[in-house]
């Protein structure tokens, strides 16, 4: 929260959140690294910019759909689940965006309930299809552009995680709550084709 | 008017300002790699200090105009040749509709920008119009130049001719040997002191698996001590970062937002233009400098290019 009430000073270039931290980026033309570290003290011990509102909680399109689910057996046999058991688990929890990152409108996402350390796959894939939900145990992710990636794949989701055409160019944000609305293959491709519909 | 792509060579992107305050979303930077030279061209042209321009990468290219047209190269290339004719770099040039602009391979550094007088068309989004190709975003259709590619641009209103050459004294030294000088990064003191000696002490080399997000050094591998896995934390152009493998990498302008691997220095505002110069089997060696020491690098440096190019910054 505390990255949204500094971001409202102009004087930061980037406000950037990590999961236990933060950056900011400054011109030093214009101040010296001390006075950074001053300025950046006094704006997290008195907030002077009201925090953003807190963003909706949002629900995201998922298919589990073998064929966009190329780890689905995988990850329900190191969960000790069936493949139906697991989808419905999944499609139950509500999970928090802990941070954007690695791609633009990527999301990290903490899975409240303890989940079975999964691990990442241990040949990374040279391409990971956007929209790509990856878990590897409390922790998911939405690709949200086609990269490459070492994450499980349980499912896929036809949104934009991120469109810069869009006044919020990024469809999640950081603490943001999701919770995942179960598709079949149709309505998938259907949304795939136009996103905006 | 138009500027044809006969050869794009290696990888040629429309390059300028660096996007800026998307980060918290994971929009890199993108932007000139070599922000110096981006910036020394497009003053050659009178076009404002970050506007876009082409930025080439190693391999030669060659291009085509169909109107006269005012230009300028600068970087890392070996020539610049109008219809087979040896043109200065770092000069303004003029082209005639037809001519042949080759650009020659890079003998030393990595990258030249060729800076047109006007504005160049490219998709402008979030405030920036440079290339980031890992998301297909800016610039030209958010992708490398091709063969065919035909770009448009407006030139400026034709005031008096300008004819520019950059001082002998400001015209960056193309070498393979490199000296960065670094802030020591937040896990720095996570390595063991043998081994943060070692970082200083060592020559690194330019590894093959480089490109804009980032180029690996080879030459030494940094054994790192037995701490816990770090969170996810924020990385910027200019971070170096060690993996488990011992191989520090060195990030560059496309480089993602966020990072796991230990952050164990950063390449200071005033030489990370120097990043977009470093190619494939390079020679570099880190410098150690305090923050304060940084920002006053920074400050000199601004106030050595101003006389020149104006009110400038850095990225």
């Amino acid at each position: 929260m505390a990255s949204a009430t500094i971001r409202g000073h102009n004087i930061w270039r980037e406000v950037v959140p990590g999961l236990d931290s933060i950056a900011v980026q400054f011109d030093p033309a214009r101040l010296t690294p001390s006075e950074a570290i001053n300025l950046l003290q006094q704006q997290l011990q008195n907030p002077q910019v009201a925090a953003a509102a807190p963003f909706k909680p949002a629900t995201i399109p998922i298919c589990y759909d073998s064929e966009l689910a190329p780890d689905g057996d995988y990850i329900a046999e190191k969960m000790g689940l069936s493949s139906a058991a697991l989808k419905i688990w999944h499609a139950s929890q509500e999970f928090t965006v802990t941070m954007l990152g690695f791609m633009p409108g990527f999301a990290y996402l903490q899975c409240p309930e303890s989940v079975t350390a999964i691990g990442r796959l241990s040949k990374p894939r040279q391409k990971v299809a956007a929209g790509s939900i990856g878990i590897i145990g409390n922790q998911s992710c939405i690709y949200s552009f086609s990269s490459p990636g070492g994450w499980p794949i349980i499912g896929r989701t036809p949104a934009r995680l991120f469109d810069p055409e869009r006044p919020q160019p990024a469809l999640l944000a950081a603490n943001q709550i999701v919770s995942f609305r179960v598709i079949g293959r149709a309505e998938f491709d259907h949304i795939a084709q136009d996103p905006s519909a | 008017m138009t500027l044809t792509v006969i050869k794009p060579g290696l990888q040629t992107t429309i390059q300028g300002a660096p996007f800026s305050g998307h980060r918290h979303l994971g929009m890199p930077a993108a932007g000139a790699a070599d922000c110096l030279s981006l910036i020394l061209a497009n003053h050659l042209v009178g076009n404002t200090p970050d506007a876009i321009a082409l930025e080439i990468t190693l391999d030669d290219a060659k291009f085509t105009v169909d109107q006269i047209s005012s230009l300028a190269l600068t970087g890392a290339a070996s020539f610049l040749r109008l219809n087979g004719e040896d043109m200065p770099l770092h000069a303004t040039i003029e082209a005639a509709p037809g001519d042949e602009i080759h650009i020659g391979p890079a003998k030393k550094g990595c990258r030249s920008y060729l800076a047109l007088a006007g504005d160049i068309e490219a998709q402008s989004l979030l405030g920036g119009r440079s290339t980031y190709m890992g998301a297909a975003l800016g610039g030209y259709h958010g992708r490398a130049l091709q063969a065919g590619d035909i770009i448009k641009w407006k030139t400026a209103t034709p005031s008096k001719q300008l004819v520019r050459q950059t001082p002998e004294n400001l015209i960056p030294i193309q070498s393979d040997q490199y000296i960065i000088r670094v802030m020591v990064g937040p896990e720095f003191a996570d390595l063991p002191i043998d081994q943060q000696e070692c970082f200083f002490a060592e020559k690194h080399k330019v590894g093959r698996r480089s490109n804009r997000m980032g180029l690996n050094l080879t030459g030494l591998s940094l054994k790192s001590g037995d701490k816990q896995p770090m969170q996810s934390a924020p990385v910027f152009p200019g971070t170096i970062q060690c993996p488990p493998d011992g191989e520090p990498f060195l990030l560059g302008p496309d480089a993602q937002t966020t990072g796991g691997y230990p952050r164990i220095a950063q390449a200071i505002r005033a030489d990370r233009h120097l990043i977009g110069q470093l190619r494939p089997g390079a020679d570099m060696q880190f410098v150690k400098v305090t923050n304060d020491r940084a920002t006053a690098i920074y400050r000199q440096k601004l106030l050595l290019l101003t006389p020149w190019l104006g009110a400038i910054s850095l990225w």
